[in-house]
């Protein structure tokens, strides 16, 4: 919603993926269905993406709470999921929603330094874009090796 | 322990690698902000997740008790690691219910804590039971990884049928040598008067007879029927079992079986006891509170097993059925072998008492004109059956599911004393 009002421009697009993904998570936590989380994360991170891109300039601040407000987000879809086969105990409860806030509280100073660091440095360089390259396969890489083991422990 | 990824894991690159690859191809920097907080939540949570190291030992408080009674389980967890979130989950087998405590149950637990967790458990139906695996899975803090493991904690538990209060039991016709409760048709000591004879070198002053001596002339002594014991064959016919929900002839003649032999080994009766089935169980006669357990104990493992081999009652080992025996079956007449068995021994002259455990509560006709009609026919087979034995001297007698068992032993006894009077 907040990427819709932002848009500068097919501001139905991004209501669109945002409500989409909002469905997705909304059934992905209800089967419950781990894929469809990571597709519903995927998709309001593409409306942001969207909102973002419409209005041209880069990473405006309000990418700061887009950001937590994912990350969050996932952390809490996740917890539900586990939540589904085995209840936590009260104290495990009261020390999991603190160590939730300290974890979304680490997300939001990280991506302000980040966010910082970046209006510092626009343009990032040929040194920088070749790290970034690097970190994305490496993380393929690592999507695939996990695939590759699930794949082979089917009863998981 | 097996480790393996969380689908948060996987979720979590995924979501990593796409916003870095996004903001590369489409040079957006709010993708890779997007993906930072999950990249630094996967490097935080693989850095530090460590595999958890927690023994587990499992105890019942009592390792006997019966039917309809609560028995508590004690798991005592001991973690020799911290483990930020530990589920653990006790396989708990039917005919046990979880009455109070939590199973599964999720917990922290920090390096060398010690916890104690108590699940109090309804013993639903008799059984030997094994507490079935108990199963462990573990997450890191960031719930990434996870670990499993099971572990066989079997821990035995006996839980006996309860016993059914019997106000009377089917009196043996025959005794045996030992001393017991009955009352022998012998002459010996005891306290049931039994008759008059001349007085005899070497009998006792205090028998004399006064009254009886002085109007004869001459010294008349009292003779009494000696006590002795008897021997009881418990006959349980395991080849069928007409069962509906959670309850059939089986466990009803196992309930009785538990009483009745309870209440023979108390009147200090030697008690055996043939299991009649796909597999073939029997226990030697006899006495006291060992043989009460060995008998419960081995009812405990009766078990319908299917077979198509034709057994007689000669693949008993002698001893199993020794003479004079009172021979009470229980059984719900639907396999042909037990009843030629039985036939075969009232033809050996063993006071046969066969109680019907009735199949038909379990039963339904079927739908139709002719199902009805077929029903009929086998409730008249029956009939016949009963009437064989009847005609073979021995007595038949059909429990319902509901009527109490001591009705139907006082019926039998009543019988009993009925058809003694009138030979």
């Amino acid at each position: 919603m907040y990427g819709t009002l932002e848009a500068d421009r097919v501001a139905v697009l991004v209501l669109a993926l945002g409500a989409g993904s909002v469905v997705l998570l909304v059934c992905g936590l209800a089967a419950p269905s781990p894929p469809a989380v990571v597709g519903s994360f995927v998709g309001v991170a593409a409306s942001w993406s969207v909102s973002a891109w419409t209005r041209g300039s880069g990473a405006p601040g309000g990418t700061i709470l887009a950001a937590v407000g994912i990350f969050v987000a996932a952390e809490l879809a996740y917890w539900s999921l586990e939540q589904v086969s085995v209840v936590d105990e009260p104290e495990l409860l009261a020390r999991r929603a603190a160590g939730l806030a300290i974890r979304a509280a680490a997300a939001l100073a990280l991506v302000a330094f980040a966010l910082a660091a970046l209006d510092l440095r626009t343009g990032g360089g040929l040194l920088l874009e070749a790290v970034g390259a690097a970190a994305a396969v490496a993380l393929l890489a690592l999507v695939l090796l996990l695939a590759r083991a699930g794949h082979e422990n089917p009863e998981r | 322990m097996s480790r393996y990824a969380t689908p948060k894991l996987g979720a979590y690159v995924l979501l990593t690698a796409l916003g870095l690859l996004g903001a590369l191809i489409f040079a957006r920097p709010e993708l890779a902000l997007i993906a930072l907080p999950f990249a630094v939540a996967l490097a935080v949570g693989l850095s530090h997740a460590r595999q958890p190291d927690v023994r587990v030992h499992l105890e019942f408080d009592s390792e006997r008790v019966l039917e309809e009674d609560e028995v508590a389980l004690e798991l005592e967890l001991d973690a020799r690691d911290s483990a930020s979130r530990l589920e653990l989950l006790v396989e708990i087998p039917r005919g046990l219910e979880l009455v109070d405590g939590r199973n599964p149950v999720a917990l922290r637990l920090e390096r060398g804590e010690e916890r104690r967790l108590d699940l109090r458990l309804l013993c639903r139906r008799w059984g030997a039971y094994r507490l079935g695996d108990v199963h462990l899975r573990a997450r890191d803090a960031g719930g990434l990884l996870a670990w499993e493991q099971t572990l066989d904690r079997a821990a035995p538990l006996r839980v006996y049928p309860r016993p059914e209060q019997l106000r009377e039991l089917v009196t043996p016709r025959e005794t045996q040598l030992f001393t017991g409760n009955r009352v022998s048709r012998q002459k010996g000591e005891g306290l049931e008067f039994a008759d008059l004879r001349p007085f005899a070198a070497g009998d006792r002053i205090r028998r004399i007879n006064w009254r009886a001596s002085a109007r004869r002339g001459d010294f008349w002594v009292n003779e009494f029927h000696a006590e002795r014991n008897a021997d009881v064959i418990l006959f349980l016919d395991s080849f069928a079992d007409a069962r509906r929900g959670g309850t059939g002839t089986l466990d009803q003649a196992i309930r009785a079986a538990a009483s009745v032999s309870e209440r023979y080994v108390v009147d200090k009766d030697r008690v055996g006891l043939v299991n009649f089935g796909g597999v073939l169980n029997w226990l030697r006669p006899g006495t006291g509170m060992v043989q009460r357990y060995r008998i419960v104990d081995a009812l405990l493992n009766t078990e319908i097993t299917l077979s198509y081999a034709w057994k007689e009652i000669d693949v008993l080992p002698r001893g199993t059925l020794p003479p004079k025996a009172l021979v009470l079956a229980l059984t719900p007449l639907l396999d042909d072998r037990t009843v030629s068995a039985l036939l075969d021994l009232r033809a050996r002259g063993f006071d046969l008492v066969v109680i019907e455990v009735s199949p038909l509560p379990f039963a339904e006709p079927p739908p139709g004109r002719s199902g009805e009609l077929a029903f009929r026919l086998w409730k008249l087979r029956r009939e016949g059956r009963r009437s064989e034995y009847e005609r073979a001297g021995a007595q038949v007698v059909e429990w319902h599911d509901g009527t109490p068992l001591t009705a139907i032993l006082e019926g039998v006894s009543a019988s009993r004393r009925h058809a003694r009077v009138r030979v």
